[in-house]
């Protein structure tokens, strides 16, 4: 299970000084025009069929109704292209200036439960593997994430499994403000201390009263009763599993035949953190780029040599697989996926990432 | 109209027999994925596998872009709606599968839709055909009245545009775009290995997805399809950030079909369009 190492966010607040807020959902502008005031506000954001997240500049752009965007929030630490240094190409050798890391606080808005726990995972291999990307830690010290639980009414989405990587509908953990829908307002609770004072510094908001609390930590434990596709899984059997796959040539290349090999499942996802450094030239003026790579690329592990250990695509998807469900246990103690489905609704050709770990763990 | 469970029916029984027969050694088809309004596409190699084998509405996928993965002389049978018909018949012309190696299980069908959002897509994102142009065995009836209206019907509004607010409409689309890449690996069409767009000497565009590289990705990757897309709309649906890839695209093939009189992928005896060079060809592009 996820978080068998325990939070890297250890700063939980104690029980006895809970701040617990609610306003309507009519005054959501409101609300949103106070977050915005206290630096970059990124919040759901419907365009056409989709909603995603998008940092904020009109207030009445931000959307609560929705089930999930189709991009996870992780570009919000981990943008998809970032310039480390710009530079001008001199006749000898190159004037270079790094780019300041970005400082201001900002605000995460309407994140789900499943992608909260992601920055938690995220945070192991920016944070916690022995070199700090400065970068994401940067971001993520100054950014509050506002958690809002899936609606414990509705029907999960057929390709969510968050349960089985051991998320509910309304997990508060990875979350520093945990919001619930209550008819027609929100319930706002403090789960950290970043967010505890931003709650306490919201004029905006009123105090929620003992039904409110009650009825918050119900729909926490009754979210329970939100089921999501399920199999039984733990961190090292699942491991040990797709390692006794790997040689196994057939098995992969039957689940994974009708693999397209674009890298829209890796793109989407909220614990994909490959990346590329280009330098990007233009009539001598230019910067060093870091940019979202995808292990499903063809050249993602092309050689000089011209040599690729991994020309075919059963080879790139199981690597995918391994990695999140294997690799990633054996060094940093967790299985890096939160089950938020999204690989699986976006997939051009409906592969699903649930099916293929169900079948290598009844192997 | 054949009822889309007897064209399942057809299928199955069909790629039974020419598993058996050993007529081809696979069958290009689709199968129930992660729940029925979302179906996979599947190969089935033995008589065994048949029984996975499914067709309903959801089935949009252009199989023929798989045809190209396998080794030559592979015999292969393939089940084809119109517009995936088309893409076999293009395939032949460009001499990237031969006629003897496939047997093509032609779909009449009107209704197909995105399993995404559920919405019809026939008419708008596709060639708007409803039986297919080559096959071997029909699967159901032929569509007889398959309702008035030109694919090119839909671009009414990007042409009565002026030049820069189409240009600025492209501008906005592009921007938009993550270089995922699913457009050219959904396309049936894009082949080529490597991809342009992958090379790193010369390097044509950005890695990242700046606006300018992707300027430079989608008007390559759209030229190099003129007169070859036989316009499955594979491409607008493949895309997560929903660019409407299919526009440009049947914008070019409604120029090919003007300046030269032929649509791709019609006629296996057709030369591709841009390969062909006849008297009566339009200088326009000239002017």
């Amino acid at each position: 299970m996820i978080g068998s190492k325990g939070s890297l966010n250890a700063d939980h607040c104690e029980k006895e000084k809970v701040v617990f807020k609610k306003i309507t959902l009519e005054k959501l502008g409101d609300l949103v025009s106070a977050l915005k005031e206290k630096g970059p506000l990124y919040a759901p954001v419907r365009d056409g069929k989709a909603v995603n997240f998008q940092k904020i500049t009109k207030t009445a752009d931000v959307t609560l109704d929705f089930y999930n965007t189709v991009f996870s929030p992780k570009f919000v630490f981990f943008p998809q292209t970032e310039d480390l240094i710009r530079y001008t190409l001199q006749k000898e050798g190159a004037q270079a200036e790094p780019v300041p890391i970005a400082a201001s606080p900002s605000v995460i808005l309407g994140v789900r439960p499943c992608d909260a726990k992601s920055f938690e995972i995220m945070d192991r291999h920016f944070l916690g593997a022995g070199i700090i990307d400065p970068y994401w830690k940067n971001r993520r010290d100054n950014t509050v994430v506002i958690g809002y639980a899936f609606d414990p009414a509705a029907p999960p989405d057929p390709a969510d499994f968050y349960n089985t990587v051991g998320i509910h509908a309304a997990d508060t953990e990875g979350s520093d403000v945990f919001m619930v829908r209550k008819d027609g307002e929100l319930l706002l609770k403090g789960i950290t201390k970043k967010g505890e004072s931003l709650l306490k510094g919201l004029a905006v908001l009123d105090a929620a009263s003992a039904q409110d609390e009650a009825f918050f930590d119900e729909t926490i434990r009754k979210d329970r009763g939100v089921k999501t596709r399920f199999t039984e899984i733990t961190d090292t059997a699942i491991a040990a599993k797709l390692v006794g796959s790997f040689e196994k040539q057939e098995i992969w290349e039957e689940m994974t035949a009708s693999c397209i090999g674009c890298g829209t499942c890796t793109f989407v996802c909220p614990t994909c953190y490959c990346f590329d450094i280009n330098d990007e030239t233009l009539f001598r003026k230019g910067a060093r780029k870091r940019f979202w790579d995808a292990c499903m690329f063809t050249d993602f592990t092309l050689e000089a040599s011209g040599h690729n250990p991994r020309p075919r695509i059963f080879q790139r998807y199981r690597q995918k697989v391994c990695h999140k469900y294997s690799y990633h246990v054996t060094k940093y103690g967790c299985i890096s996926c939160v089950g938020c489905g999204r690989c699986t609704r976006s997939c051009p050709v409906n592969i699903d990432i649930f099916s293929i770990v169900e079948k290598v763990a009844n192997l | 109209m054949t009822n889309i469970k007897q064209i399942e029916e057809n299928l199955k029984r069909e790629a039974k027999r020419l598993l058996e027969s050993k007529e081809v050694s696979v069958v290009l088809a689709y199968a129930r994925g992660y729940d029925e309004h979302h179906p996979l596409p599947y190969a089935a190699r033995t008589a065994g596998e048949v029984g996975n084998l499914i067709f309903n509405e959801y089935c949009t996928y252009n199989l023929a872009r798989y045809l190209t993965k396998y080794p030559p002389k592979t015999k292969i049978a393939i089940a084809v709606k119109a517009a995936d018909s088309r893409a076999v018949v293009q395939l032949i012309q460009e001499e990237k599968v031969k006629k003897e190696d496939l047997v093509i299980l032609g779909i009449p069908f009107i209704g197909m839709k995105d399993p995404k959002t559920g919405e019809e897509i026939d008419q708008k994102t596709t060639c708007h055909m409803a039986n297919p142009v080559l096959y071997d065995i029909l699967l159901g009836e032929e569509i007889r009245d398959a309702g008035a209206g030109s694919p090119y019907d839909v671009l009414a509004e990007l042409e009565a545009m002026d030049q820069a607010a189409r240009w600025s409409f492209w501008e906005k689309e592009f921007s938009k775009c993550i270089r995922c890449f699913a457009c050219r690996k959904a396309c049936p069409m894009c082949y080529c290995d490597p991809c342009f767009m992958d090379a790193s000497r010369p390097r044509w565009a950005d890695k990242s997805p700046t606006a300018d590289g992707n300027l430079m990705y989608h008007l390559t990757r759209f030229y190099h399809l003129a007169g070859r897309c036989i316009d499955c709309g594979e491409c607008s649906r493949a895309c997560p950030m929903d660019i409407p890839l299919h526009l440009f695209h049947k914008k070019m093939a409604k120029e090919c079909e003007t300046m030269f009189g032929q649509a791709a992928g019609m006629k296996i005896d057709d030369k591709p369009v841009m390969v062909n060079y006849g008297n009566q060809d339009s200088d326009e592009m000239l002017k």
